[in-house]
């Protein structure tokens, strides 16, 4: 079992992934604010970050995405590697590439991807954690 | 030789059409499946999309010339994103 807990942002709870870039493998921390109502289990994303992310790591293209709610239009989806190192968590996964993250963070993780783990508090009420 | 449009066209021009395949076949090797197309062709079916991306990256290294799709996901509908801030 592990577990990697990150401290709260602006009060909001938040994930550090790892994405690297196809271009030289340089490898880039991303801070994503975990929403579990950004989706459902059946939904077609798991995380949304920057487009540019998406393809500077070498993102290979999917199905367009539409969405509604804080997002709201079709947004392009692609598959990515995302790396939690404390963890031990590296998987590709599918992203939607947002024009536009949220203020002061690189995007969000969606409720399919934190459901993957076990995830809370973790009896620290500054922080928020996940945990395999 | 086809421009990168085309391909991208071309790629998922044959996504919709295994989508379509798989619906009305359930014999269909495809479905329940995540594929990678490449070029207007599949290259490979699998279980995970690191699987989809190992066989894509073996056949074609530019990501503009492949396609993802899963089989059994519904495109058409909404998704909601309640809460940003």
């Amino acid at each position: 079992m592990a577990r990697a807990q990150w401290p709260l942002l602006g009060d909001r709870p938040v994930i550090e992934i790892v994405l690297t870039f196809a271009q030289g493998g340089q490898r880039v921390t991303r801070t994503l604010l975990a929403d579990t109502g950004a989706g459902s289990m059946q939904s077609k994303f798991e995380i949304l970050v920057d487009e540019n992310d998406c393809l500077l790591c070498g993102g290979k293209p999917s199905h367009s995405v539409s969405l509604a709610g804080a997002y709201t239009g079709t947004y392009p989806l692609y598959v990515i590697r995302v790396e939690i190192p404390l963890l031990g968590f590296d998987d590709d996964v599918p992203a939607i590439g947002l024009t536009t993250p949220p203020f002061g963070l690189d995007g969000l993780a969606g409720f399919r991807f934190i459901n993957r783990f076990n995830y809370g508090n973790f009896g620290n009420p500054l922080a928020f954690g996940l945990e395999t | 030789m086809p421009t990168m449009t085309t391909i991208q066209q071309l790629n998922r021009d044959l996504a919709d059409k295994l989508v379509e395949e798989a619906k009305l076949n359930p014999q269909s090797p495809y479905v329940g499946k995540k594929v990678g197309i490449a070029n207007g062709q599949v290259v490979v079916a699998a279980n995970t999309w690191r699987e989809v991306t190992r066989g894509l990256e073996q056949a074609e290294p530019d990501p503009a010339k492949t396609f993802c799709i899963d089989i059994g996901a519904d495109y058409s509908t909404v998704e909601m994103i309640w809460e940003v801030f």
